[in-house]
């Protein structure tokens, strides 16, 4: 059947993927290669190849501490985005329970939103409810971005789950909470678990919300930001290589989670 | 000695073969702190609706409609913060000044001149690739391609932002290699402009275009296209008469889905634009980091971006998409 | 000796749908019993109703003489065996089957022994640590069947629990369902939509249509005397014979057919003269010959369709303007039954009557 189709529109499209590959690929590896360079400016061509920019960038404490405060933030907003993700996936999948349709659209609203209106309408929010700027902002802006996310990643899986699974646990002895934790949760379980590695890259890439829901600490994308307006150095390409190459593995990873889920 | 060496064995076997059970659990729920908490909760049917409904219900009216709603509150307010001393009342004023001054006009009109011009090009770019994937390449090797469409996307927003600065810069790749060859003696300034931002946008959000067009592209079955192709149709007219209007429902939600983000970037337009290319989002960021906080002025403009943004995506699916939904 | 399971007047009804009407039904324990109907007749729903899923409208269910009618499924002790059986795809066969008895709170040894207990009676000690997906389907059935019954439930539930196997595995099924039970002594209470399924295994059947009992008694009474068209339509093939009462002798009537004179078992109906009954032919009652029989009723048919189907073969014979008569003949027989015109007769014994429903109606 496929020789129906003449070769010339798939080579043609072949060859274009391979350029669309080369053209994403092509501006993260000029900057992890220059980030080898040993030179204290940015250019082009590499002379000289060093390490010494990632020795310097490990001893920078301000990007450590950065990265603390991006990790411990991540964290955070994914425990309490996959909680509350969760339980409002519950709720939209529950029988006997009107205005579903709603409850979704709702919590769907802040992936439809805009993230820099998102993140001023969440900067007023708390000003209204005499909240600082901080950490715990931070946190609660991250997980309103994240939950969406989460819902529909466990609506995914709830909807496939059999029905008959928590009648079982319940008819067996347990009541509905218990037929939840040991029964839904579990089932759960390797998607959910794709979807909070997602909550933390989502959380580690913010720009916007931290930008105007933050304090003095600074995390990775505003170290990252402050330094390139500041100017260009390898260091900054040193520390950007290393957080590219932690985060793409986490999300591989992830990926590869999600995938063993699906197939099972 | 010996005797209790052996006992300790024996335990040690027995345990191995006899799997261990969860009889924890049964101490739980018997234990009177459960049976008079959830325990008792669960009982009745207004308990169980409290304890599924009630922390969901609260988030979601307190933390995705609270916020859109304060800044509406907001907006329609004369002062805010409110200082000691001073009033603050009703006003439309804050919605008027958007109106009134071009400055604040225009980067309305070029924020979505970009996500348009951005949108329309990764729609051009992304689609013959996420054709390819979905239909030209072999069942097998379909998650590996993707995954390598992925892979770059697993780097923020600000690094994949810094990468285009390092291809774009005045010493950047592009201008060196074009020195070298000897087609330019000078450097082309191509960074903190227009170009590098519209360059950096779509660098920025192609993904979000591929996803949607990859699953519906794939969702059409393949005998389809061969039934056409075995009636005369060419590839031209397979992809016009079925393809196209097959893959309706990705392309609207991917450009909904790229054009709102585009709309709403922050970062990107702050370091790849240059003065000619404000945006709206830097602009209602100036109301909330600027010397002098005007709150109310920020919020109404917030709202004006949101609801033409939201506008032009209803529009834009009830354009493409209206058809088919009528059909249903 | 009381009953297990009493269902005391019970309705159920969504919006206006009436799923279940006036349901009274007493349940002995140690019995197998089956409910048997077409889709949507109110068996699954009764079932679910004493499992604790579904509330009833109106009326009482009692369990062990105690009114269970508004206890949560968690509380009862009865357990279900659900039709695609609700495995719990995460956990072993060992867990699964312990799911039930961790709730109650038995100590670890006591589990262990338990579920040894019940894989070694459907011999699957060799699986305990597989996951349900590494199982047949077969394999899956007796998991499920066992972690109903690990709790020791007073009555244990079977929502056709069959129907998702092949034909030769479910026949397999049937018999070892029946000696699990008969081993157990527990009451079983089995909702099929098969009724060769219900005649294998049940000590009493209860046929229901429309959301009420059709009939309620063991197989033999159920298919030998059934009470009513839609028993004898439900349960086996069957002739049924429009007839209108000549006379009574003793347990036998006279009935006119198609203008014949044919005479037929009364089954406790009293008839009355010019009543129009049916009558239920078995189609093994009726034998086949080239020669006119001697005794009982008698016809001379022509064969119009003969199927074969292996261990014998179904003629339909015209016995007149076109009534069919669907009969059984056993391969040694079917030899000389190689003409056309042939006689059918059948034993007056072996036919009963039934009232018409609908001409009440």
């Amino acid at each position: 059947m496929r020789a129906m189709f003449s070769d010339a529109p798939r080579v043609t499209l072949a060859a274009f993927y391979w350029a669309f590959i080369l053209y994403l690929l092509l501006p993260l590896t000029l900057m992890m290669a220059m980030s080898f360079k040993d030179a204290n400016f940015v250019a082009f061509p590499i002379g000289d190849w060093t390490f010494d920019w990632y020795g310097e960038v490990m001893q920078d404490k301000q990007f450590l501490e950065a990265c603390l405060y991006s990790i411990m933030i991540a964290a955070a907003t994914t425990l309490a985005a996959t909680i509350l993700g969760v339980w409002i996936s519950m709720l939209i999948v529950a029988e006997g329970i009107r205005g579903q349709v709603i409850i979704f659209a709702l919590a769907c609203l802040p992936a439809v939103v805009p993230g820099m209106i998102s993140a001023i309408s969440l900067r007023i929010f708390i000003s209204t409810i005499d909240m600082p700027t901080g950490t715990a902002a931070i946190i609660l802006g991250h997980t309103v971005h994240a939950v969406p996310f989460v819902v529909v990643m466990a609506l995914t899986r709830l909807r496939s789950m059999p029905g008959n699974l928590v009648d079982a646990a319940r008819d067996l002895g347990a009541d509905s909470v218990v037929a939840f934790f040991r029964v839904t949760l579990p089932y759960l379980g390797p998607a959910l678990f794709g979807g909070m590695i997602f909550c933390v890259l989502l959380s580690i890439d913010d720009f916007v919300r931290t930008f105007f829901l933050g304090g003095y600490r600074l995390t990775l994308p505003m170290l990252i930001f402050a330094k390139v307006q500041g100017g260009m150095s390898p260091e900054i390409n040193a520390m950007a290589t290393l957080v590219l190459v932690v985060t793409a593995a986490v999300g591989l990873y992830a990926e590869h989670l999600t995938r063993r889920a699906r197939t099972r | 000695m010996v005797s209790s060496n052996t006992t300790a064995q024996d335990r040690a076997r027995s345990d191995a073969s006899v799997p261990r059970y969860s009889t924890r659990i049964a101490t739980v729920i018997n234990s009177a702190l459960y049976r008079h908490t959830l325990g008792a909760a669960v009982e009745s049917r207004i308990g169980r609706v409290i304890l599924l409904a009630g922390v969901p219900l609260i988030w979601l009216i307190m933390l995705h409609v609270g916020p859109i709603y304060q800044m509406l509150k907001i907006s329609l307010l004369s002062h805010y913060p409110v200082q000691p001393g001073m009033e603050s009342h009703f006003t439309l004023d804050n919605y008027a000044i958007f109106f009134r001054e071009s400055l604040y006009f225009t980067p309305l009109i070029k924020s979505f001149i970009f996500a348009t011009a951005a949108t329309a090009v990764t729609l051009i770019v992304v689609y013959p690739v996420a054709y390819y994937v979905a239909k030209v390449v072999k069942p097998q090797g379909r998650s590996r391609a993707l995954l390598l469409l992925l892979v770059p996307f697993w780097a923020g927003e600000l690094i994949r932002t810094f990468s285009v600065i390092m291809l774009l810069a005045n010493r950047g790749a592009v201008n060196v290699l074009l020195r070298e060859v000897g087609l330019i003696d000078r450097p082309i300034p191509m960074l903190y402009t227009s170009f590098s931002l519209g360059f950096g946008l779509v660098y920025l959000i192609c993904l979000y275009m591929l996803l949607p067009l990859y699953s519906a592209i794939e969702k059409i079955p393949s005998p389809l296209l061969d039934a056409a192709a075995d009636l005369g149709a060419g590839p031209f007219t397979r992809f016009r008469r079925i393809i196209l209007p097959l893959s309706r429902d990705g392309i609207v939600s991917g450009c909904c889905l790229v054009f709102l983000t585009c709309i709403g970037v922050f970062a990107t337009p702050m370091l790849l634009g240059g003065p000619t290319t404000v945006l709206f989002p830097e602009t209602i960021s100036g109301f909330f980091h600027g010397a002098s906080d005007k709150w109310p002025v920020g919020a109404a403009f917030a709202l004006i971006m949101l609801v033409t943004a939201l506008a032009a995506a209803a529009i834009f699916m009830r354009l493409v998409g209206g058809r088919k939904k009528r059909a249903i | 000796m009381e009953p297990v399971v009493q269902f005391d007047n019970v309705n159920k009804s969504y919006g206006g749908y009436v799923a279940v009407e006036n349901l009274n039904l007493s349940i002995e324990a140690g019995k197998f019993v089956t409910l048997l109907g077409p889709s949507g007749c109110g068996k699954s729903t009764s079932l679910r109703m004493l499992g604790g899923f579904e509330r009833p409208t109106s009326g009482r269910i009692l369990l062990n003489g105690k009114d269970v009618t508004r206890v949560p499924p968690n509380k009862r002790n009865v357990n279900i065996v659900f039709q695609d059986y609700a495995l719990f795809p995460h956990m072993t066969v060992a867990k699964n089957i312990a799911f039930g008895l961790e709730l109650k709170g038995f100590d670890n040894q006591k589990i262990h022994r338990r579920v040894s207990e019940l894989l070694e009676l459907v011999q699957l000690e060799e699986y305990a640590r597989r996951l349900p997906s590494e199982l047949s389907g077969g394999q899956r059935q007796r998991v499920a069947l066992m972690r109903a019954l690990a709790p020791d439930p007073d009555v244990l539930l079977l929502d056709e629990p069959l129907s998702a196997l092949d034909a030769k595995l479910r026949q397999q099924m049937q018999i070892e369902l029946k000696s699990i039970q008969e081993k157990t002594g527990k009451t079983f209470m089995f909702v099929t939509h098969d009724q060769e399924e219900a005649l294998t295994m049940s000590d009493t059947i209860v046929v229901m249509n429309k959301g009420r009992i059709e009939q309620m008694g063991d197989p033999d009474t159920l298919y030998g005397r059934p009470g009513s068209v839609f028993v004898a339509n439900f349960i086996g093939e069957t002739n049924l014979l429009r007839s209108t009462v000549l006379g009574m002798d003793g347990d036998m009537t006279t009935l006119s057919w198609n203008g014949i004179t044919i005479t037929a078992s009364q089954g406790g109906l009293a008839p009355k003269l010019g009543e129009h009954l049916y009558v239920v032919l078995r189609p093994e009652a009726i034998h086949c010959s080239v020669a006119e029989p001697a005794s009982g009723n008698r016809i001379k048919g022509k064969i119009r369709q003969r199927v074969f189907k292996g261990n014998h073969t179904s003629l339909m014979v015209d016995v007149g303007d076109g009534t069919l008569l669907n009969t059984l003949v056993h391969p040694s027989e079917i030899a000389h039954l190689s003409g056309e015109n042939i006689w059918v007769g059948w034993k007056p014994e072996t036919a009963t009557v039934i009232p018409d429903r609908h001409a009440h109606n």
